[in-house]
């Protein structure tokens, strides 16, 4: 799953920068690449199936890569997930609710964005009720694919946002009409999740 | 893109690497990233840290030095260091007199820090964090977390680093370093783009025949371009802002740096200078000292950041004080 994420990111960095050029300073593919070359990395290490101290050590890594923000908030949702994966190993669509919901809880301590601010959480908030929207007896692919159609379409809102958060909260109306690259990136997350399973 | 590199992956290791050579009687780089002095302060006196991404030479690392800064984390180009090369350099600086971590105003560096600082608290790391954001861009009424921290970092590490110096507590050195804090303003003006060197793509556009003030220093946008004015005009319509920012009056004393960005001459940086001088002279404000030069750049970013603090007794003996730092050395 994490595997299939990180070569959405590889296929469009190059995208995503250019995206960031227009509301920021156009290095949020790089970032975003390096962060989840990291992920990548830290599963080709990994030792042993538990999943708590692989989404700690994934944490940490993704915390070490340099870049703005994206770091620590990609990194504090990883803590989240390990937390939220404490003694388990398989999940149905409510645990992989219950799990996300660990991540972007997390997450959502370091970045006090809500939806309409223009940020990842415009594409993760939406993910997440959707995945607690599911229904259990259709499975957790079907839940993950109703995520990734949530956190693209929350993606796709933000063009119509101004910013309230980050360098682009700057740029003002100059914001408008292009998305915010943070948000379709984790869209693009949940596209390799939800094509992994 | 022409620039002097190698494989763009690289970039802050090799310029670290060339920077601890080019200053090794100064400073050392420990774990590839945080820069140190190359001879350690006492342990019983208060410790500078800071942190922010490389891109900007000689800021910050080149204010390590004896009177300034004892810790620098550098980020890779215009990026946050992460939150684990942050706690780390805490841990380095640890000791019981204290550190005062300096934090500059922008997203990624403040949330790092806010992640470190956490850790920190956890470990009984004894330290004061203070966030700049001096940048008046946004209005004089703007909240704090939408104003920048540009160059005024590094006249604060010069007077909180004096006071450290000093032997002042971690209370003393806070609450002097809050105090510079509060009465410092800084307005950026750009004329010609940077290239990341990272990316290869410029960092913002402008037109030939154009200025635009209030521009950060990562090419974030600022009041919106207008028509280039002449020297004396921009000294005159920035100056004034920064003035009224600071509330300064006539028989006020001030600090004032003209910042170059990468590629405005020291020419244009004097011209301006003394545009600055006649209008201070006009409003009975005395200049304490004015310095000129490249302290936090933005590549071959042509512009410059004007940079105001008024000044009282103490803070002008903290000014003057002795340092020596790879980028800035005062006997």
């Amino acid at each position: 799953m994490l595997n299939a994420a990180t070569e959405q990111i590889r296929h469009n960095h190059e995208m995503l920068s250019r995206l960031d050029g227009a509301v920021g300073d156009g290095d949020h593919g790089t970032t975003i690449l390096r962060a989840m070359e990291a992920v990548a990395k830290t599963v080709a290490e990994q030792k042993g199936d538990e999943l708590k101290p692989l989404f700690s050590a994934i944490a940490w890594a993704v915390m070490s890569c340099d870049g703005g923000s994206t770091g620590p908030l990609l990194g504090s949702f990883f803590m989240g997930l390990a937390d939220g994966a404490a003694g388990k190993s398989t999940f149905d669509a409510p645990a992989l609710a219950a799990l996300f919901a660990a991540g972007i809880g997390k997450l959502h301590k370091q970045s006090k964005a809500q939806i309409g601010d223009k940020t990842m959480m415009d594409a993760f908030l939406p993910a997440l009720a959707a995945l607690q929207a599911a229904e259990p007896s259709a499975g957790p692919k079907a839940a993950l694919r109703q995520a990734a159609e949530a956190a693209a379409q929350g993606a796709e809102a933000t063009k119509n946002m101004r910013a309230k958060f980050g360098r682009a909260r700057n740029l003002g109306d100059r914001v408008i009409g292009h998305p915010d690259p943070g948000a379709v990136s984790v869209s693009l997350l949940f596209k390799g999740f939800s094509e992994a399973l | 893109m022409k620039k002097f590199i190698n494989n763009p992956q690289n970039l802050t290791r090799e310029l670290l690497e060339g920077f601890a050579i080019a200053h090794a009687d100064l400073v050392t780089v420990k774990s590839e990233k945080i820069v140190t002095r190359a001879r350690k302060k006492p342990a019983g006196k208060v410790a500078l840290v800071t942190l922010g991404g490389a891109g900007h030479e000689p800021a910050l690392s080149g204010f390590v030095g004896k009177g300034m800064l004892d810790y620098s984390v550098v980020g890779d180009v215009f990026a946050a260091p992460g939150p684990p090369k942050v706690i780390e350099a805490l841990r380095l600086a640890k000791r019981d007199a204290g550190i005062l971590f300096v934090v500059l105003n922008h997203a990624g560096d403040v949330m790092s820090a806010n992640m470190a600082a956490e850790m920190a608290t956890q470990e009984g790391v004894k330290f004061k964090m203070l966030v700049t954001h001096e940048d008046i861009a946004p209005g004089g009424n703007a909240p704090a977390e939408d104003r920048r921290g540009l160059v005024g970092c590094i006249p604060l590490y010069k007077i909180a680093g004096a006071a450290a110096e000093a032997g002042k507590s971690l209370d003393e050195v806070y609450a002097i370093a809050q105090r510079f804090n509060e009465n410092m303003a800084t307005l950026a003006v750009a004329m010609k783009t940077a290239t990341h060197p990272a990316t290869g793509q410029a960092i913002f556009e402008l037109a030939e025949d154009e200025m635009e003030i209030g521009m950060g220093q990562h090419g974030e946008a600022g009041t919106g371009p207008s028509k280039i004015k002449t020297a004396d005009e921009t000294a005159e319509l920035m100056l004034s802002r920064l003035l009224q920012a600071i509330k300064a009056k006539s028989g006020d004393r001030i600090l004032l740096i003209l910042n170059g960005a990468g590629a405005t001459t020291l020419m244009e940086l004097y011209i301006v200078l003394r545009g600055c001088k006649k209008y201070l002279d006009a409003q009975g404000i005395t200049l304490v000292e004015a310095r000129c030069g490249e302290y936090l750049t933005v590549q071959e970013m042509a512009g410059f950041q004007m940079f105001v603090a008024k000044l009282d007794d103490e803070l002008i003996e903290y000014w003057k004080a002795p340092c020596q730092t790879p980028a800035l050395t005062v006997k």
